[in-house]
């Protein structure tokens, strides 16, 4: 995913550089509509969702409801 | 009319019922009639595993038995009323847990061959599943290619089918609380076919007669199949096919096409039926097909293959388990290719009247009358196409009427555990947690596993029916596999559309928020791991308890028969789920074991079992359920989020 930088104005601080939209312009059809892991183009992103995404099980720093000190 | 409609309550199935009784053809609703259920098998009275017997030890009728007739209701051998229900129960148990096992197994086989590179055709086609069971088994991943890292996946999952000590890999993935408690149980399963085997061997004449130990390891051998053997199909069939997404697709005899060389294929593997999805759009097999006069090819599925191919390739699907002969009687069936279990012998006479013909592809499961053309997953594609071919040879063959409804329904399905948690989450933070707000704020009042079978002994597709209507009705969130998904698609309850018309105020908004179905298509029945894994990011997402069995959650199979259906039913109540069986319950002969499974079970598991025929009944047992459940969360009155402004907290301080 290309992230897009757009400059906005913000309150006494003129411009400021923000993030721009991450989803994709138009409306998918067909079976378009359901796909999502093929917009994963590279290792690192699948990788990088995972870790994020499913942190439960894959997060590094994160346990879920679950952390505790002594693990079971 | 009126006798078909206490069949089904299926607009097709009745008409093709008629159409099977003016050609004369018998089929497995008139089996039901003419074959009366054993009163003592049917509640599990009666043992015939050894040559004494069989010993039927049913429980006197219409009359109160004393301590001594009791004590005397024993098999040749001593065996008590108990230990014979238990027995059978474990067996059907260890029955079910060797069906998904082996079918595990298969598709672990496969996807060694296609890393090696030696069964083309197959591919690794989700490399983000791959690499998540790569993270989870300690899998190197760095730059090595797919097939590198699959092979190493697939020899370690393999070798979970023979281990013998330790214990499964993948209960790793369950909450901790639950695997503590599985642990201090003695339920944590060592190896998938280790536990089948000492379930059987422990069932056998003169072995463990203690029914409550033969429940417990009951327990640990239902464990292994669905964190173990259905877990491992259900993930590695992902990679190699996909992880499925939302699709849409069409259900219910109407796909059939009069035009066209029609192909039914049923049974469970999907390795076929994917192979035969791609090989039926080869322009040369299309070719032929038309060669032989017909439009072209119309491929669909039936029973739980046609949920795979539904959910990765929109493929349709022409009906569910009841349905199987109902399609041959058409008259418009080409060819029925089956793989392996819920195939009705029933299919070859039925196939008899027409001209229909039943293929069998897998060397583990021929039929008598049927014609044998095994399917070699080294040589996937031209042996498809030979297959396919065969069908297509068939078609000038069609005599007679041919009839097909015109009934069929448009569904979404796909929702796999990944697919949930992006969808409520999105791409950036996937995540459980819109779910656990709508149900902590009572939008969402609880969840329902609504899987399983269809039985002849209960009106087809009703209990299902019912069953799911009242439960949404009630804003419980349904999530369903196998044959009952297919009652619900079929009745029209699997689009978002259907939120507004059938679900309570609360999930209706939920759903039109979310754009999804009240009624969630989790895939097939081996796919009921997905549910586990939907239970358990509940669980660890946080806010509703630290267990599964703290969940507002509910399991039930209202039209079940099959063995696999109560090994799924006990590693949900062994998992910490309250499951409601219906139709009938095969111990209800011995009020002793009944009692363990339907009230001690609660004291261990956190989950148990109840049996309930009546299809409203049992989806108030499970409102009750998830209400008890709520009020020990603490979750019992509805609490809007409040949003504190400035002025607000200042107020505080
Ligand atoms: S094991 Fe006992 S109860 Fe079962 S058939 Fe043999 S003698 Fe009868």
């Amino acid at each position: 995913m290309d992230y897009v930088i757009e400059e906005k104005p913000a309150p006494g601080r003129d411009k400021v550089e923000v993030l721009g939209a991450t989803f994709e312009p138009g409306k998918p059809e067909g079976a378009e509509r359901g796909r999502w892991r093929q917009k994963m183009a590279s290792r690192e992103e699948k990788l990088r969702y995972l870790e994020n995404g499913e942190r439960y099980w894959y997060g590094k720093d994160w346990f879920g409801s679950e952390k505790r000190k002594t693990p079971a | 009319m009126a006798e078909e409609t206490k069949k089904s309550i299926d607009p097709a199935t009745i008409q093709m019922l008629e159409k099977a009784a003016r050609d004369g053809c018998r089929v497995v609703f008139d089996r039901a009639e003419s074959t009366k259920a054993c009163p003592i098998g049917a509640e599990g009275n009666c043992c015939s595993i050894c040559a004494m017997g069989p010993c039927r030890v049913p429980v006197p009728k219409g009359r109160e038995e004393t301590p001594e007739q009791k004590k005397n209701r024993t098999g040749v051998c001593g065996a008590t009323a108990e230990t014979i229900a238990a027995r059978n129960f474990a067996r059907k148990i260890a029955a079910g847990a060797a069906a998904h096992g082996d079918h595990g197994r298969k598709v672990t086989d496969m996807f060694i061959a296609a890393a090696k590179g030696e069964a083309p055709g197959y591919e690794i086609k989700d490399e983000q599943k791959l690499l998540q069971l790569a993270l989870e088994l300690g899998v190197t991943i760095g730059d090595r290619s797919n097939n590198e890292i699959a092979l190493d996946v697939g020899e370690i999952l393999r070798a979970e089918f023979g281990k013998q000590e330790g214990e499964l890999l993948m209960l790793k993935r369950a909450p901790l609380k639950r695997q503590e408690l599985w642990r201090k149980l003695g339920i944590a399963p060592r190896g998938i076919d280790r536990e089948i085997v000492e379930t059987m061997h422990r069932t056998h004449m003169g072995v463990d007669q203690d029914y409550q130990d033969l429940l417990h390891i009951g327990s640990r051998c239902a464990l292994a199949d669905g964190w173990g053997g259905s877990m491992i199909a259900t993930e590695l069939q992902d990679v190699m096919f996909g992880t499925p997404t939302p699709t849409h697709s069409q259900i219910n005899l109407g796909v059939m096409d009069k035009d066209a060389v029609n192909v039914i294929i049923h049974g469970h593997e999907p390795a076929l039926a994917e192979m035969l999805a791609v090989v039926s759009q080869d322009p040369e097999m299309i070719e032929y097909a038309k060669s032989k006069g017909a439009s072209g090819i119309n491929l669909a599925g039936m029973c739980c293959t046609a949920n795979e191919v539904l959910m990765r390739h929109g493929l349709p699907i022409a009906g569910n388990f009841l349905q199987q002969e109902l399609a041959i009687v058409t008259g418009a069936l080409e060819a029925m290719i089956v793989d392996v279990q819920c195939i009705m012998q029933g299919i070859v006479d039925v196939a008899q009247c027409y001209h229909t013909k039943i293929i069998t592809t897998d060397a583990r499961a021929k039929i008598q009358g049927a014609t044998h053309i095994e399917f070699i997953e080294h040589d996937a594609i031209e042996s498809a196409k030979s297959i396919l071919r065969a069908a297509i040879d068939n078609f000038p063959n069609r005599s007679g009427e041919v009839l097909i409804p015109d009934v069929k329904a448009d569904l979404i399905a796909g929702f796999s555990h990944e697919t949930i948690n992006y969808l409520l989450g999105g791409m950036y933070r996937a995540s459980y947690r819109p779910l656990n707000d709508n149900i902590i704020n009572g939008r969402i009042r609880g969840v329902a596993g609504v899987v399983g079978c269809n039985n002849a002994r209960t009106t087809h597709d009703d209990a299902h029916l019912t069953m799911v209507k009242e439960l949404i009705k009630n804003d419980v969130l349904v999530i369903q596999t196998g044959c009952s998904a297919m009652a619900l698609a079929k009745a029209g309850l699997m689009v978002p559309e259907a939120a507004a018309l059938y679900a309570g105020p609360g999930l209706a908004e939920v759903c039109e928020t979310v754009g999804i179905p009240p009624v969630l298509h989790l895939g097939a029945c081996i796919d009921n791991s997905r549910i586990l894994m939907a239970a358990t990011a509940m669980v660890k997402e946080g806010g509703l308890g630290d267990d599964i069995s703290d969940l507002p959650a509910a399991g039930a199979a209202p039209e079940w028969m099959s063995e696999k259906a109560i090994t799924i039913g006990q590693y949900f109540v062994a998992s910490g789920v309250f499951t409601v069986f219906g139709v009938n319950f095969p111990t209800t002969g011995s009020k002793e074991v009944s009692d363990f499974l339907f009230k001690d079970m609660e004291d261990m598991y956190g989950g148990k079992w109840a049996f309930e025929p009546d299809p409203l009944e049992a989806a108030r047992l499970m409102i009750e359920h998830i209400d008890k459940k709520r009020k020990a969360l603490g979750i019992d009155k509805a609490r809007e989020r409040v949003l504190y402004d400035m002025a607000m907290r200042r107020e505080l301080e």
